[in-house]
């Protein structure tokens, strides 16, 4: 009973941006480009295009929905590409490095969450902070450089399209992104700590009164996250064939775009993981659509930029009628 | 909701791709848009397109950078949708040496072929390579800079960007002219000015502030860092021929620091008839015709005194306007 009830409340909830995901379909519907945009190989195109923002957005709706937010992981992303590049050169196997790149992302990610539970400090202004040192460790770590991976490491063919013209085969790399989601989906709704991490973003004193322990719950959504960044980063790595300490910049804006789009309250205490892949989407397609239509890069930038608003816009006004 | 998606899906798969003979969409990438010299590239590619069309050949240009400049993954984005989008071939400036070199394939896999123009990929699967001979550019402008120090005094290096073939061999070829002199020092050339005018315009600050006094001759591979290091150089008052600067690349501003002798020489590319030949090569691949692996599109240094003849002047300031409506 008790599921099912969530279960309706969760598809309510990511109904707002499913629709607007159909709507953006449908515009592009009535283009002439149709023929192209909506092709199998197309939609491969767009799902591995999704893949490192989707990733990123999985940890993100769990700090955000915590009332938290993280402005480090476009730096973190590069810092473990170029990371990752370095260990394959040295000889590191795959699997190592795939490990190691995780729980750097995962430390880095701890060590942002531990100051801010500990220290009772502004998210905002410690991942700020660790924006810049991570971003600069990066370009130290590459001595200023790219750095190149092997090509035919088998990391490299995480996100290689084969057979670019069909919908299959499926890169590993989005395989691994929708497993991955899934497992949030049942952390964030079907675990104790999920319950823990919606109660502190809806109302942090409230949940100390009733005796969950904010601090160390805070902290572990920035280490969880942490992890998922770290994999992003080799995801990253993998596309470019190299470590580029220079990329991602603006991918967190990204990423809390597609969180937000996704029904997520910066506020705290709302959001779904289904909503913010929907919303990583949204955006991957509109920037795929607009592309193949041919249309100047500044309208991207200003239909983005409006969606995000609308988004927004729309799901407080839905929220106020309900209420009222 | 899969199957919703499945549905839409299925519904527009049977409409057939639209497709004919001398009917060519070609996809043309640049590095970014707002530098002038991507201008003149679109001018060049505009060009190859009314020239085509007076021999009846139909081409439908997209002109597309990437979301965020020098971001090589926009790039490689750009490079995908438009091998979904089936075009009948694409014209791409890389931004990266490696990082292109799988979408390149990619698209060569998908039955689009790709010529590559300005900066080199690590790759075989482009149909060719039009392009400055850029280490040359760079040993014409180190051989200019020997020259007008007398063959002695202290020298300057400002990179442009780690990654960027293009410019990197032009820093290769200025450092292999400089140390044919023994004369002159070089007393940086680890330090890169970046994509955009203001952290250009700040590493420039920051290197004079090291070595403003000491410093007789300084080249800048490419428009932006040259823009800004003739900035940082009137600022603390050595410009005007008091330090030699050799930039590369003509924007309108440059061309007016040359005129008024802040900046000595400047190295010019032809970017209009790359982006020209860019279009042409490809579309002659199409056809089935063979095309060179390697096409030149030549470079030449540009001083005051021979900025006037009609040949530099062409160089200098690019017809862009007679092409590109804006």
């Amino acid at each position: 009973m008790n599921l099912s009830r969530g279960t309706i409340s969760r598809l309510l909830q990511s109904g707002g941006p499913f629709l607007g995901l159909l709507l953006v379909c449908g515009l592009f519907a009535l283009t002439e480009e149709r023929s192209f945009i909506f092709t199998g190989g197309n939609f491969k195109n767009i799902l591995v295009q999704t893949v490192i923002v989707a990733v990123g957005a999985l940890g993100m709706t769990l700090i955000i929905v915590g009332g938290g937010i993280d402005l480090s992981v476009g730096s973190v992303v590069a810092f473990t590409g170029v990371l990752g590049a370095r260990l394959l050169v040295a000889g590191w196997s795959p699997w190592s490095t795939t490990l190691v790149l995780v729980l750097v992302g995962g430390a880095i990610g701890l060590f942002n969450g531990a100051i801010i539970a500990g220290f009772r400090m502004m998210p905002f202004i410690v991942t700020l902070g660790m924006m810049g040192i991570v971003r600069g460790s990066a370009k130290w770590l590459g001595n200023n450089q790219t750095v190149n991976a092997p090509p035919d490491s088998p990391v490299s063919h995480l996100m290689a399209r084969v057979n670019p013209t069909e919908f299959w085969p499926l890169p590993p790399g989005v395989w691994i992104a929708l497993g991955l989601a899934v497992l949030m989906a049942i952390l964030l709704r079907e675990t104790v700590f999920g319950r823990h991490v919606f109660a502190i973003g809806a109302n942090e004193t409230a949940a100390r009164y009733s005796g969950v322990r904010v601090g160390p719950v805070k902290a572990a959504t920035y280490a969880i996250s942490g992890l998922l960044i770290g994999f992003a980063g080799l995801l990253q790595m993998s596309r470019l064939t190299q470590g580029d300490p220079t990329v991602a910049v603006g991918l967190e804006l990204d990423i809390i775009a597609a969180v937000v789009i996704g029904g997520a309250s910066l506020s705290g205490g709302a959001g779904s993981v289904l909503g913010s892949l929907i919303g990583a989407l949204i955006m991957a397609l509109l920037r795929n659509g607009t592309n193949q239509l041919g249309w100047q890069t500044y309208s991207q930038e200003i239909i983005i930029g409006t969606v995000i608003v609308l988004a927004v816009g729309l799901d407080q006004w839905r929220q106020s009628r309900r209420r009222g | 909701m899969k199957s919703l998606l499945g549905a839409v899906l299925a519904a527009f798969l049977s409409i057939p791709a639209l497709a004919a003979d001398k009917n060519y969409t070609i996809a043309v990438i640049p590095k970014g848009t707002t530098h002038e010299f991507w201008k003149s590239i679109h001018a060049g590619a505009v060009k190859a397109e009314q020239e085509l069309a007076a021999q009846g050949i139909t081409v439908k240009l997209f002109w597309k950078g990437p979301l965020r400049e020098d971001d090589r993954d926009q790039q490689i984005q750009v490079v995908e949708n438009f091998t979904s989008r089936k075009v009948s071939g694409i014209v791409l400036a890389p931004l990266d040496s490696q990082a292109l070199v799988a979408p390149v394939a990619t698209a060569a896999q998908a039955g689009v072929p790709v010529v590559v123009i300005d900066s080199d990929l690590k790759s075989d699967k482009q149909l060719s390579f039009v392009a400055t001979d850029n280490f040359k550019g760079g040993q014409m402008a180190g051989e200019f800079l020997a020259k007008a120090l007398g063959g002695k005094g202290n020298v300057i290096l400002l990179r442009y960007q780690v990654g960027s073939a293009s410019t990197e061999a032009r820093e290769e070829g200025f450092l292999d002219a400089i140390k044919k002199h023994p004369g002159l020092k070089l007393i940086s050339s680890d330090q890169h000015a970046g994509a955009t005018r203001e952290v250009a315009y700040q590493a420039s600050q920051n290197l004079l502030n090291r070595f403003g006094r000491e410093v007789n001759g300084i080249f800048c591979p490419n428009e932006t860092a040259t823009i800004a290091m003739t900035k940082a150089l009137r600022d603390i008052g050595r410009a005007g021929g008091q330090v030699k600067l050799v930039g590369f690349d003509s924007g309108s501003q440059s061309v007016l620091d040359l005129k008024n002798g802040d900046v000595q020489a400047l190295v010019v590319q032809d970017p209009l008839k790359m982006g020209y030949l860019g279009v042409v090569t490809l579309v002659q691949a199409l056809q089935g015709k063979k095309v060179e692996k390697r096409i030149d599109t030549g470079v030449s240094l540009v001083t005051k005194e021979n900025m006037g003849q009609p040949d530099m002047a062409a160089l200098l300031a690019p017809p862009i306007a007679k092409y590109l409506k804006e």
